[in-house]
This record gives structure tokens, sequence and C-alpha cells, in this order.
């Protein structure tokens, strides 16, 4: 009998055992094929990030300009024995209006695949002869912050100019290149600066230590001459840095920084006042004044600081515009980047206050009467209805002119409005569910201090509901920012080589747009698997704006939560 | 009062209320636009063809359809004499009524595979029925012996009643012609011809939405069938196994799953997935089981991406309804010395079955409007054949790649996208309404 026990027990032991391995390889499979998805799709877009094509495109922590000369030539100019065959290949190399002119030989040699890179600087070039391999290429990058003529005094002529296309039969190369960094470096001391006092404070406000708090205390009676200073640091970086995003943003690292040193000072002077040691820092978070606003304020710039880093460093996919269809690496989503932001906007402005207005009578005027529930059923339903059908209403609304048609063409507002359309029942059942999830009691408790109706749900239940409303509608919007089949019906084209206008459906000009799905689309099926890599690029681009919304949200919920114990 | 008062004394409420008539208002639009074009497309049609004709010919009777009239003819007769006959002894049949679970799972899983399949979708749908019949039948007479009334299914007896009508009339009418029977009927799906005016409708134009919808089924049932093992699992083993730090991690990562755009999705499917598939289908190719070489861009490869994509809902749905079920259940079980395996196969899944039927329900809805994965992933080719290794068409896809082509306002194939999209968004709301009341079902239940 005891041994039956003991085989029934071993037996339950090994079937509890497989039970647990079986189901949790179920889950685990979901998140091994997420892994493989992402190491994947890096694999794709890898070239199109780092190297470019051929790796012509510099490693952006060198602070290269993009000028950069790619040459080529057929036949060798020198044979086996290293005796010239031909004139001598010598290129001429000029900036500042010809005050200084270099000179390079280039040996062609009948091998393939020998090259080495040339580099200029104020100092001149890297070398003044070079070994090249027959139809290989080699480059001249160069680091200054003017445009470089090149010219080709003598020898034979290359076979392809910098765009990889054979070049017809001209003897002088002139290049002209637009520089598009007159910086050199992506950030300027003082925007690092910024960032960097920013975080401290951040740090010192979240985990404070005593000597960090002691290195505070010195400034303590210095309040006004400090936030002087860091004012006039906002100013001197904003125009040190050329008004350009990056400096904008470290300017108000700059100016948040002197309210959280400010409050910071004072909140140490209250606690020694109040006959506490530096030591209790877990007092310190009751004597400062508004800490959490300023912590989530600050939050949220860092979030969307780092967010725009990848526009400062010089990567072009993300800062250049849909060049033509034979260049795949040197396009970019900068024109569906700016869609995407402009259609977001407008589908926010649309949707949110109508589809909160909604909520909030659904959830607290609203008699169960027979037109609620028609429209809390629509509601419900509308949530499930196909994108691609709000896309054909948009094409019949918004786009088409005549009949019930607005025409606005196949433009931004049209998309804007479709998309707006598509997020309302999402953030109208996302703020119901938040609307009630505030307790009967604080209704009930303004109503008796006798409140009307408007008072209490403008005063009381909205700023309780507000973080479920404000993540619900961030959700939603991030949702729709990944949308494309309705804009395909709205009519978003792929080829844009201009930054999209947004009001062109109202005012007239050029209505054509795009958004990084729709990109993705009309990239995924070109032929050519060079389009498919950038496709793989722009993937990740729109996933990680995702990602950056959905912590935009979580920041923001987590603020109120805290708030609201 | 009156009502310039009432407006004065009410206005936030009255503001309020005009808000959220706007969502009326956004319906009636959706369903005007979509009636009005497809209304427009229907006349034209008919303008060329007339609205009903019909050839009757009883030969018909001897092809798929009539084979289907039959199965739903014998599922009704059976149902109706299901509470007239009473029999409490064992008899023979008792093999047949009730096998070992595993042949009633089988069965089932061979007739949702056979759906894929299948040539004639009709007969198909009636070899489930017939099941569902023969379930239903088992579950009957094991309530008599148990001393239970049964009552009579009227609605159950109606569908398929109705069913088997639809099956003899399409048994005997062979050719199908007129507006409506050429657009719901018959299976050629060529709204392109050559002809000098792009405006009219060309002779050699043919609407026939059956092989859209063919293919929009094929890539949600394979979908489905992908999905619902894995989510349904998963759900289970997140609400019944898991240590809760795990929990942590997978739901997170499912959200993440279902926050990636479709079109990655589709991407993803066009650059992978479909190689793969047509690797399998090399292998079908060179045993002879499909007649043509399988291509790049197939419904097999839009199902598992589409599988993949509504994964997530299944999961957090299913999971939630695990987890309404009240504790009581699940203790009272493992008092009474189930396992733990008994206790989630046969209590919790069976008291939140409504809840995951729904989430399935809801995934399918999802599904069917599925779009830029399915346009990249399963092809832009109309066809109408059991070759699930062939690039097709859904009615989403079908849409996406129409509208792209820059369609003049008016034009026959500027009204096919409405017609189109008005029969999806009646199939979705279809789902959708089911869904919702399902789980507005269960969510009263707990």
């Amino acid at each position: 009998m005891k041994d039956i026990d003991l085989l029934q027990k071993k037996n339950r032991k090994l079937r509890d055992f497989a039970e647990t391995m079986g189901s949790s390889g179920l889950a685990f499979t979901g998140l091994i094929g997420l892994f493989f998805l992402s190491i994947l799709v890096w694999q794709i877009a890898a070239p199109t990030f780092i190297d470019g094509e051929n790796g012509e495109i510099p490693p952006a922590n060198e602070f290269i300009t993009e000028s950069d000369y790619e040459l080529e030539w057929d036949y060798p100019n020198i044979d086996s024995s290293g005796e010239l065959t031909t004139d001598p290949i010598v290129l001429e190399i000029s900036w500042d209006d010809g005050d200084e002119v270099h000179e390079l030989q280039i040996n062609v040699i009948s091998q393939r695949d020998v090259y080495e890179d040339i580099y200029l600087n104020e100092s001149g070039l890297s070398t003044e002869i070079v070994e090249v391999g027959r139809k290989t290429k080699f480059h001249i990058y160069s680091t200054l912050p003017q445009s470089v003529e090149v010219k080709q005094k003598s020898g034979p002529v290359p076979s392809a100019d910098e765009t990889g296309k054979p070049l017809v039969s001209t003897f002088v190369i002139e290049y002209d290149v637009a520089v598009l960094y007159d910086e050199g470096i992506v950030f300027e001391p003082l925007e690092i600066l910024g960032y960097g006092t920013l975080i401290f404070l951040v740090v010192t406000f979240r985990f404070p230590k005593p000597s960090m708090l002691r290195f505070i205390q010195k400034f303590t009676g210095k309040e006004r001459q400090l936030k002087g200073l860091f004012y006039a640091l906002a100013l001197v970086t904003i125009i040190a840095g050329n008004y350009s995003l990056a400096s904008i943003l470290a300017a108000l690292c700059w100016i948040l920084s002197a309210t959280m040193s400010t409050s910071l000072t004072k909140g140490i002077e209250r606690l020694l006042h109040s006959g506490r040691e530096l030591s209790e820092t877990s007092r310190l978070k009751h004597s400062i004044s508004n800490r959490d606003g300023l912590l989530m304020w600050s939050n949220m710039l860092l979030v969307i600081s780092t967010l725009f880093i990848p526009l400062e460093i010089y990567i072009p996919f993300l800062t250049e515009r849909y060049q033509d269809i034979f260049s795949p690496y040197s396009s970019g989503i900068r024109a569906a980047f700016y869609g995407t932001i402009w259609v977001m906007l407008i589908a926010m402005i649309s949707a949110i206050p109508i589809s909160v207005g909604a909520a909030i009578y659904l959830e607290e005027y609203a008699n169960p009467t027979k037109t609620t529930k028609l429209i809390q059923a629509l509601v419900t339903n509308l949530a499930g209805v196909p994108s691609i059908v709000f896309g054909m209403f948009g094409l019949a609304i918004f786009v088409k002119q005549g009949g019930i048609g607005w025409g606005l063409g196949p433009s931004i507002l049209a998309a804007g409005l479709t998309m707006g359309v598509m997020a309302m029942p999402i953030i109208v059942l996302a703020s119901q569910e938040a609307l009630r999830s505030v307790p009967r009691s604080i209704r009930e408790s303004a109503y008796g201090v006798g409140c009307t109706q408007w008072q209490v749900t403008k005063d009381h239940v909205l700023p309780s509901a507000m973080p479920g409303i404000m993540t619900g509608s961030i959700l939603a919007m991030s949702r729709i920012m990944g949308e494309a089949a309705p804009l395909v019906v709205v009519g978003a084209t792929a080829m844009i080589v201009f930054d999209p206008e947004p009001l062109a459906g109202l005012v007239g000009g050029n209505v054509n747009f795009t958004v990084i799905p729709i990109q993705i689309y009309f990239w995924t099926s070109e032929p050519d698997p060079a389009w498919h890599s950038m496709a793989a690029a722009a993937s990740i681009s729109l996933i990680a704006l995702l990602v950056a919304m959905n912590s935009i949200a979580i920041v923001l919920r987590q603020h109120f939560r805290r708030r609201l114990n | 009062m009156s009502y310039f008062d009432y407006l004065k004394h009410n206005r936030a409420r009255v503001t309020l209320f005009v808000m959220s008539l706007s969502v009326i208002l956004i319906t009636l639009g959706i369903i005007q636009t979509l009636l009005f074009e497809t209304i427009t497309f229907l006349s034209e049609i008919a303008d060329a063809r007339g609205w009903f004709t019909f050839d009757w010919d009883f030969s018909g009777i001897f092809s798929g359809a009539g084979a289907a009239s039959g199965v739903f003819m014998l599922a009704y007769l059976v149902e109706k004499a299901t509470t007239k006959y009473v029999s409490t002894k064992e008899t023979p049949f008792d093999s047949i009524l009730f096998p070992k679970q595993f042949v009633i799972y089988l069965a089932f899983i061979g007739i949702v595979i056979q759906l894929l399949f299948i040539n004639s979708l009709l007969l198909g749908i009636s070899f489930l029925f017939a099941f569902i019949t023969w379930r239903r039948l088992a579950a009957a007479i094991n309530k008599q012996r148990y001393g239970m009334k049964v009552s009579e299914s009227t609605l159950w007896q109606n569908i398929t009643l109705g069913l088997f009508l639809v099956a003899l009339a399409k048994s005997i009418t062979m050719n199908y012609g007129g507006a409506l029977g050429e657009f719901f009927l018959t299976t050629q799906w060529t709204p392109t011809g050559a002809c000098s005016d792009r405006r009219a409708l060309c002779e050699n134009m043919s609407f026939g939405v059956n092989s859209l919808l063919l293919t929009t089924l094929q890539v949600a049932f394979g979908a489905l069938i992908i999905a619902v093992p894995l989510g349904v699992g998963c759900a289970i083993y997140l609400s019944e196994y898991a240590p809760p730090r795990l929990v942590a991690i997978v739901k997170p990562t499912l959200e993440l799953l279902a926050g990636i755009p479709s079109v990655v999705y589709g991407f993803f499917a066009f650059i992978y997935i479909g190689p793969l598939v047509v690797e399998l289908g090399e292998y079908f190719y060179a045993n002879g089981w499909i007649d043509q070489p399988p291509n790049v861009l197939n419904p097999i490869n839009g199902a598992i991406v589409v599988g993949i994509m509504i994964l997530p809902l299944i999961a957090s749905m299913s999971e939630d309804a695990l987890r309404a079920v009240p504790n009581e259940l699940r203790e009272g079980s493992l008092a009474l010395g189930a396992t733990k395996i008994e206790t989630t196969f046969k209590v919790m899944i069976q008291a939140s079955l409504s809840g995951i039927i729904a989430s399935i329900i809801l995934a399918l809805s999802r599904a069917v409007g599925e779009t830029m994965a399915v346009t990249l992933a399963v092809g832009t080719v109309a066809v109408f054949t059991s070759n699930m290794f062939l690039p097709a068409q859904t009615m989403t896809a079908y849409i996406a790649q129409r509208v792209g082509g820059d369609l003049p306002f008016g034009e026959i194939g500027y009204l096919t996208i409405f017609a189109v999209g008005l029969y999806l968004f009646i199939i979705t709301l279809t789902l959708n309404l089911i869904g919702n009341r399902v789980l507005a079902a269960y969510r009263e239940a707990y």
C-alpha cells in the first residue's frame, strides 16, 4: 500500500513537472519569437542604420561631415613592375576658395578590392599617394566645415561619380557639396552640462544622499544668483546652439534646473529649520514644495530629449527625405516622420475633447434610456470595426468632393480627421473605464457639501479619472500611429521629396503626404531588397516611437497615481 | 419648462449629450456611405444583367451543394426527432454516440481542417452541422437518461432548415444571374476589364465576391487554428501555473506584441514566413499533393502572421476570463481530489468557456478585418481555389490594392470597394455583436 502511495506521489510530481514545463514552454514561445523577430529585423536594418551601401556612410561617432567622394577607375595605370603606363592620375583638392590646394596621386593596380580611404582636415590630406585596385571604390572623407572642390588634373577619367552612377566623359570633376553641419560636433559642451545638471538634480530629488545635499547646502542664500546664472546659461546655450532643437531642449533643462535647485535649497533650509539632520534624507521629500510636479516635468523633458538625440547625430536615414527610386540608402524617413506627427496632432485635437465629453455623458449624466443604450452599443461595436472601413468613410466624407464630401483632398487634414474618427471609440471606452473606477464616495461627499453635478464632475471626478483618461488617449494614439490601412484608402503616397504641409487641404498647396507605416508598406512592395532593409529600419524607428509614447503614458500614470495616493 | 429654459439650466448636460451623439453620426455616416455606393454599384450591374435571373436544372442535385442539402436535411430531421423519441435504455448506437473523448476532438479538428481545403464550402459547413447535431443528440440522450427534460430548440432547427433550403436552391439553380446572384453566389472576381470606356461596365467583367470571401475565411480560420491553442494555453499557464514574477514579464510582452503595427507584421511575413511556407509547398508539390508550384505570397503565410497578431488578444482576454472564475470552484474541485490539470480542464475552462469563446469570436472579427499584413503576405490575385499555396486576395487586401491606384470618383472600381467594404462591415459587425453579447452574458454570470 505504502509503495503504491509512493509511486503515485512520484508520478504526480513527474506529471506536475511535465505540466509546468509544457505550459511554460507555450508561454515562452511568444517571448523567444519576439526576441528572434527583433534580431532578424535588426540584421536587415543594420546596413541602413550603420553602414549604408558598401559602407559609404561614415560612422556617426567620428563626426565626419557627409562630403565624401567616391571614385572608381576601370583600368590600371601602372604595370606589375610599378612603372606608369599612362599619365599619372592626379586629383587637385582645394578649399577656402583656392587658398589651400593639395594634390593626390592615385596609382591604380590590376588587383581588385585594394583601397585606402583619404581623410581631409585643416592640416591637409592624410596621405599624398594612394594605391587603389581596379574597379574598386575609395572614398575621400572631409571633416572640414566648408565645401571642398575636387578636380582631376591629369590621367584617365574614373568610371563612376559619387552616387555610384556611371559618369560620362568629362575631364574635370567638380563637386560642390553643401555641408549640413557647421558645428562638427553633435552636442555643445553647454548642452551636455545642462542635461548633466538636470540629471544630477533629478537623482538628488529621487535618491537624496547626505554628501550631495551638503554640496547643495553651500548655495543656501544665493538662490537668486544661482537662478540668474542658470537663466543666463540657458540664453547662452540657445544662442551658441544657433536656435537648434537640441539647444532649445537644453535651455529648457537649464530653466528647470534653476527651479529645481531653488526648491531644493529651500527644502534643505526648511529641513534644518525644523530641527532635523541632513542625514535624515527620507524627511526631505516632505519639505520640498511641488516635488512630484518638478520630477514629472523633468522626466518628460529627458524622455523627449532622448527622442531627439537620433536627429542630432547624423544618421541620414532619419534626417533625409525620399531621394529617388534608384538610391535607397540615401533616402530617409524625414517626410514620413513629419507626416506622422501632423496626422497624430490633428487626430488628437479632433478626437480627444469629443470622446472625453461623450464618456462623461455616458458615465455621469445619462439615464439608461434607449438612446443611451444605443450609443453605448455603438461605441463598443465601432471599436471592433476594421480600420479599412474607417478609411473608406474618410475617403467618401473628407477626401472626395461632391455629395456629402468635404473635398479636402488626400491631405494631412483628411487623414488626421479619419484617424480621429477611428480613435474615438477607443478613447471613449478607456475614459469610461477610468471614470467608472472613481470611488462613489468622492462623488457623494462632493454632493454632500452642495456641489452641482457639473461641479462634481469638473472638480472631483475628472481630476481623479485623469490618469486613466490620459493613458487611454495616449495608447489610442499609439495604436492609430501604427495604422496604415485607412491612410492607404485616404490616399497617402510614398514618394514624398518635401516636408508635408499640414493645412494644404484647406488653404491650397501640395496636399501629398506620407506616414511611416505607409512608407514601410510601399518599401516592402518594392522588388529591390535594398528597399526591404529600408523598410526594416523604418519598422525599428516606428516601434521605437511607439515605445517612447507608451513610456510617456507610464510616466504620467505613475505621477498621477502617486499624487492621488 | 420650455426647451429654452431646459437648455439654459442644463448647459453641461446638453453639450455633453451632443458630443456623445457624434458616435451615432459616425455610425450613420459609415453605413450611409457604404450603402449608397453599394446600391449604385449593384444597380450598375443590374443595368447590364438585370437584378435576378436563374436557370433551373435538377441535375445539380448530385453536386456538392446537393449533397450538402441532404446532410442539412438529415441534421434537421435528427434535431426534430431528438425530443420526440426517448431512449432510456442502452442501444447499439451508444458506441457511436458516446465515443472516447479524443475521437470527438479529432473529428472536430478534421472538420475544421477540411473547411480550409474543400472546394464546396457549403458541403464543408454541412459537415460541421452534422458534427454539432451529433453532439447535441448525444447530450440530449444523456440528459434524458439522467431523468432531465429536454426542450426543443426552435432556433437551431430553423437555422438548419434555412441552410437546407439555401443548399437546395444553390444546387438546382446552376446558372446564377442578375446583380445580386452574381455578387453573392458566383466565384469569378475580375473587376477590371479591357474596354474603351473605363467608367463603363464591360462584358468581360465579373463580380463574384466569393473568391475574396474564401481567401478571407481561409486566412481567418487558419489564424484561429494557430492562435487558439497557443493563446488559450498561454492564458491557462498565466492564470493557473505561472509564478507572479513571470506573469509580470509575460503580460507586458503580450501587450508589446499587440502594440506592434500590422504593417511591421506584414513585412515580417513577406521576408521570413513566405520563404518557409514555400519550402513546405515544394515538398507538397514534389509529392503531387498540389498541382501548381507554390508562391511566396499565399494564404498560409497570411494565416500564420494573422495568427501571431491575434494571439495576444486571445491570450489576454482568456486570461481575464479565467481569473474572473471564483476561487471556490477551483478549491472545491481540488478538495474533491481532482488533480491540477483535471481542475484546469474540467472546471476552470468549463466555467470560463463563454469568456474564452467571446475572445475567440472577437479575434476572428479582428482577423477578418486585418488589412496591411494580409495585403503584404497573401498577394493580389483574386482566385477561387482550395490550393492555399498560390497567391490570392482577401476582401481587405482588394480594397487596399484597388484604392492605391488613384481611383476616379464614381468609376466602377471605386464602387466595387464600397460593395466589398459593406460586406466586410456586415460580417465583422455581426461577429462583434455576437462576441460582445457573449461577453456581457459571461460578465453577468460572475
